[in-house]
């Protein structure tokens, strides 16, 4: 996908950002990873006495609807939706990459079909796609990982067709060809490993996509089913009480606004560093 | 001119063909048989009667000629009717569509009011404070995701301050003030999101119209820095952001199914998340075609204005 200029130009203002950045992605991963040793409460245990609470000694970040703790199951929502995005970019990588680069070895008529058939896929809105396959498929991480990966496939598979057919006339190209070597060699040894970079800057973005698109299927109630916690579908729940408190459908907002921007800035800064010539 | 013309319209064609593929075969190929579903658990566990059924709706016939009469009925204009209700999509659609028009255009309005001043802002003001905290401001317009700046907008303006109210719908017609006081909320949130964007395409592009030899000149005459920003660069930078307001357009069509569903606004979204969870196919089939023809529409006319305004755009892709 197309991107304007990095906003975060100046320098000074880009370490910055880089580290707040880097500091709230690795608290989540780390609250993800050990949200099994460090919660402080079960999850799932249900205290009806106890509902939609604001911060109290016992409950540090207050209960949900059922009076469950929640800052317990933020830990455990980290976890499931940068499960689910991370699993879904890895999907969309390995299904998009090959693909793209395959169709730029092979050239000819079944490039061009096969591209603008991609374009169409990237261009048209995902999200409506992934609620209809959803809603035969059912719930769950399963599908969810799936539909997620699947939708995003294209945008990995373009990226690496235009790169891969820049690469591909090359003059290292031709002098390996030139001294026999064959396809797979070629890919293996002077595409792929040229391109790393360019995937990890789609990668970046595609993150951060896949985990607003599950917070979003989530937040409608077509993603990972209750009672499991995911930030989307705690929004999506806690939404109906702020008449009563407003205060704890707040924090899984923070969070996944606090995760996105977080994936956000670090992937311009990688952008940035990675790509010297857009540097201004 | 009538080239390009032609060539967007074989694109346009060729996407909604692809589109119209995807809508078919997700309902097709899916796990769940739509017969099953149709008849209820009860009747369907019949094989006589799922047969009958299947017969009747054409379903035994083999795919690639169902999907030809399926075609031909969207123009005829049947898309079917309603398992739960038993009324034609088409009609349900109709109502819709305009809603959720209005809350796309709505939501373009906020973006550009609020985005384009906010990239003028941090391309004048780089490297100062004022340019800092409006840059910060745009990506966090762009990184959040629409349910959250949604939710806050509600707890700040209908819990808080009690100005708007916090979800519905009503018609136009019925009382245009209440339905304008509506409308406000939902269409800030996905303008919010929109408005990132925009004011990132304008920040570099006046930082880049900026630099000009005719700004230059128009400094070098006189002109103060802030006239010369106004009125000779600011019109020139503001052409390619036009230019990306109208490609990504049809992206606020996705904006809308968390706002329609957070905002209770009963537009297109809001019916097909509905007819999902009843698994009513025949609706999610017809909104889902009637999204991409949308979206399909909105991107062809946006290609067709940026042509006819810029003619290299014309020759971009020949």
């Amino acid at each position: 996908m197309a991107r304007a200029p990095s906003i975060v130009a100046s320098r000074r203002l880009s370490s910055t950002a880089v580290t707040f950045s880097g500091t709230i992605l690795v608290v989540m991963l780390l609250a993800a990873l050990l949200a099994d040793l460090i919660g402080p409460h079960d999850p799932l245990s249900i205290d009806p006495n106890r509902i939609l609470e604001s911060p109290t000694r016992t409950f540090w970040l207050g209960t949900d609807e059922l009076g469950r703790d929640l800052l317990s199951r933020l830990m455990h929502g980290a976890r499931v939706s940068l499960a689910v995005a991370i699993s879904a970019v890895a999907i969309a990588a390995v299904v998009g990459v090959p693909l793209g680069i395959t169709l730029a070895y092979v050239g000819g008529r079944v490039e061009t079909l096969a591209m603008r058939v991609v374009d169409v896929f990237v261009s048209l809105p995902e999200i409506f796609i992934a609620i209809v396959v959803l809603a035969f498929a059912g719930g769950g991480m399963t599908p969810l990982i799936a539909t997620i990966g699947l939708l995003y496939f294209p945008q990995f598979a373009r990226v690496s067709h235009s790169m891969a057919r820049s690469i591909l006339v090359r003059d290292h190209v031709l002098a390996s060809r030139s001294l026999g070597a064959g396809p797979l060699w070629i890919v293996r040894k002077e595409v792929v490993i040229n391109m790393y970079s360019v995937i990890a800057v789609q990668a970046s973005f595609t993150l951060s996509f896949a985990m607003l698109t599950e917070a979003g299927l989530s937040f409608l109630g077509l993603g990972v089913p209750a009672p499991t916690p995911s930030w989307g579908q705690m929004i999506g729940t806690l939404k109906d009480y702020i008449y009563i408190n407003a205060w704890p459908v707040v924090l899984p907002s923070i969070a996944l606004f606090a995760t996105v921007l977080a994936v956000n800035v670090l992937g311009d800064c990688l952008q940035d560093r990675l790509n010297p010539e857009l540097r201004r | 001119m009538f080239a390009y013309l032609r060539r967007r319209l074989a694109a346009a064609a060729l996407t909604l063909l692809l589109a119209s593929l995807v809508v078919f075969a997700s309902i097709h190929f899916l796990p769940g048989d739509p017969v099953v579903i149709l008849l209820g658990e009860q009747i369907g566990g019949d094989p006589a009667v799922v047969e009958a059924m299947r017969h009747q709706l054409g379903l035994d016939r083999p795919v690639h000629e169902q999907f030809v009469v399926w075609i031909g009925n969207i123009f005829d204009g049947d898309l079917g009717r309603s398992i739960r209700t038993g009324e034609p999509v088409m009609i349900d659609l109709l109502v819709r569509v305009p809603r959720s028009l209005e809350l796309i255009v709505a939501g373009l309005f906020v973006a550009v009011l609020l985005g384009v001043p906010l990239g003028v802002i941090s391309a004048r003001e780089r490297g100062r404070p004022a340019g800092t905290i409006a840059s910060i401001a745009a990506v966090a317009g762009f990184s959040a995701p629409v349910f959250v700046t949604g939710i806050l907008l509600v707890i700040v303006f209908s819990l808080w301050l009690e100005l708007l109210p916090s979800s519905g719908y009503v018609a136009f017609s019925d009382d245009p003030l209440l339905h304008l006081s509506c409308l406000v909320l939902p269409a800030t949130a996905i303008g919010v999101a929109f408005m990132g964007v925009v004011a990132r395409m304008t920040r570099a592009s006046l930082s880049d119209t900026m630099r000009r030899d005719f700004v230059r000149l128009a400094r070098a005459k006189g002109l103060s820095r802030e006239l010369a920003i106004r009125r000779h660069a600011l019109p020139n930078a503001l052409v390619p952001v036009i230019a990306i307001v109208g490609i990504r357009a049809g992206n606020l069509l996705g904006g809308t199914v968390i706002v329609e569903a957070l905002f209770d606004w009963p537009g297109l979204s809001s019916l097909l998340v509905s007819a999902s969870f009843s698994r009513d196919y025949p609706v999610m089939q017809g909104t889902l075609i009637a999204i991409f023809v949308i979206f399909i529409v909105i991107s062809f006319l946006m290609d067709l204005c940026q042509g006819l305004i810029d003619p290299r755009v014309r020759d971009r892709d020949r």
